[in-house]
């Protein structure tokens, strides 16, 4: 079973790649996008701390590795979650225009093919970027890394990931209730509060992003991991809010699947 | 000038069907000017923290020569005046222009910048019903204060206008690049960074680095949209007043420029794609 699915998605990402190829000069200019990108977000944080030496507790190196941690989690997202639930509940996607129906039709797990279908090999070179982001700010917190704070930093960045596919899922799946509306935009813009850590906001969009919608678990806590700040109850605590999240997305995509009932005219 | 590009009453009417079909789709359009928005949101939070206390308020520390208070104003301030400038013909103009429609708007007894300019008054109308009631509540929550002065008004119109001026020009020409360049989509992202650094989103243009406050007063960006909120709030003395006001009319010039050259070649050299 595991096997079936690990194929058809080497068959998903290969095709994509093909597509992608036969818009040459789309290369670069996803190039221009990953670069302003990237600089648009360093220099944002040079400039704050240009201001300030520290932000409650937060220091350059430490924003700078949230802020790659930020950069990988939306390659990851670019890579192939974001095009494929875009595909389905973006503009003119499949359930407005009704494509869905062939979707649905296919002998594979919809959930699956929903999350799994389009990839954009572009993406890699986001990755790239925040990686050596991540990089450059690991390099100057200097010796305190240990191997337990990196373990950490594994796990977490995993259930941020898982996180992230599950708002993202369940953001898609209430494409369903309100077929025109564009849910993923909104997610979009809540998404970029992870740029910064969760305590630069007050109580009150604090406990929102922690608990409803967690985008400030996603890039905080996995930073704070790196530096050692992190206390295993909430290690704990984001893995099994992690898990949580992916449950309930489920249930909310599974439960708009049912409602579907095609478009029509 | 003929009475084709001069068409008002038919502009006119060209306007209220934009604006009443935009207010149609306002659930879209909220969802535009709060993406917008969220950007500046967050350096409002972010600012405001680093100046020292909490969201309700107290005791605070300076950054820069500005309180906790100046910058909650300057962001609520720069979200209105974003809201106001804010120009979408660089990419409407644009793809109408690749996928042929810039056709049905030649054909039009009027000048096509009417069009541009029905989407600009529906858009400010849509975009302010949204934006005028979140930063109420912001400014309830976060409780700034505002002490403006009454000179200051005076030259915020102007500058408010001219900023406005500057976007729509700016933007239409970079837009009339698509009559020979498929991809123009490139620079007008170069473009959205540039505005997001120096025109004061990332921070006010007082509290960026030396090289890029330098960057900032002499390119356009600053004045499409930071320095309208840097004249109400009384943050600049007069020699800079003056030399901002010389700048942004000098751009305004330049763009003008630009639009009509580029807008006299190339209708000359359009030809649509289609089948």
């Amino acid at each position: 079973m595991l096997m079936r699915h690990l194929r058809l998605i080497k068959r998903f990402a290969a095709v994509s790649i093909q597509n992608e190829l036969a818009y040459s000069a789309n290369a670069w200019i996803s190039l221009l996008h990953s670069v302003l990108n990237l600089g648009t977000g360093v220099l944002g944080v040079m400039v704050l701390f240009s201001q300030v030496e520290t932000i409650h507790g937060w220091d350059l190196p430490s924003t700078l590795a949230l802020l790659g941690v930020y950069l990988i989690l939306s390659a990851l997202r670019g890579l192939f979650i974001g095009p494929s639930l875009e595909s389905l509940a973006g503009m003119d996607g499949e359930v407005w225009t009704g494509q869905f129906d062939f979707t649905l039709l296919r002998p594979v797990d919809v959930q699956f093919l929903a999350s799994f279908r389009h990839w954009r090999p572009f993406a890699l070179l986001d990755l790239l970027l925040g990686l050596g982001v991540l990089g450059m700010a690991m390099a100057q917190l200097g010796g305190t890394m240990t191997a337990a704070c990196l373990l950490a930093f594994a796990v977490t960045l995993g259930a941020g990931l898982m996180i992230l596919y599950a708002l993202l899922l369940a953001f898609a799946g209430l494409v369903f209730w309100s077929p025109g509306f564009l849910f993923t935009w909104v997610f979009d813009g809540l998404f970029q509060m992870a740029r910064y850590p969760a305590s630069l906001y007050p109580g009150w969009l604090r406990l929102v992003l922690t608990w409803i919608i967690p985008v400030g678990v996603m890039t905080t806590v996995p930073a704070q991991a790196l530096t050692g700040d992190l206390s295993p109850g909430v290690l704990v605590g984001s893995v099994a809010l992690a898990a949580a999240f992916l449950a309930g997305a489920s249930a909310i995509f599974r439960g708009g699947l049912r409602r579907y009932a095609s478009a029509s005219s | 000038m003929s009475g084709r590009d001069l068409n008002l009453r038919g502009g006119w009417a060209l306007v209220r069907r934009t604006w009443f079909s935009w207010m149609q789709h306002r659930g879209f359009f909220f969802l535009l000017a709060f993406s917008w928005m969220m950007p500046m949101l967050i350096y409002l939070f972010v600012w405001s923290q680093a100046a020292g206390g909490g969201a309700g308020g107290g005791a605070g520390g300076t950054i820069g020569g500005l309180t906790r208070s100046d910058l909650v104003t300057y962001y609520l301030v720069l979200i209105l005046v974003n809201q106001l400038a804010f120009c979408t013909n660089n990419w409407t103009v644009g793809d109408g222009i690749r996928y042929g429609r810039m056709n049905f708007l030649l054909l039009r007894p009027m000048s096509p910048v009417y069009d541009a300019l029905a989407s600009e008054v529906a858009g400010k109308v849509v975009f302010m019903t949204f934006a005028l009631p979140v930063t109420g509540v912001l400014a309830l929550i976060l409780r700034p204060e505002l002490n403006v002065a009454w000179r200051d008004v005076g030259l915020f119109v102007p500058a408010l206008a001219l900023a406005w001026m500057l976007r729509f020009v700016w933007g239409y020409w970079l837009a009339l690049l698509a009559f020979w360049a498929t991809r123009a989509d490139a620079l007008l992202s170069l473009q959205e960074s540039l505005i997001f650094l120096l025109a004061g989103q990332v921070a006010p243009p007082t509290l960026l680095p030396a090289p890029m406050q330098a960057l900032a007063t002499v390119l356009p960006f600053r004045y499409m949209l930071g320095f309208p909120v840097e004249v109400l709030l009384g943050q600049l003395d007069g020699a800079q007043l003056r030399a901002g006001f010389a700048f942004q009319t000098g751009w305004l010039a330049v763009a003008a420029a630009l639009f009509v050259a580029l807008w006299w070649a190339g209708t000359r050299r359009y030809t649509a794609v289609g089948g």
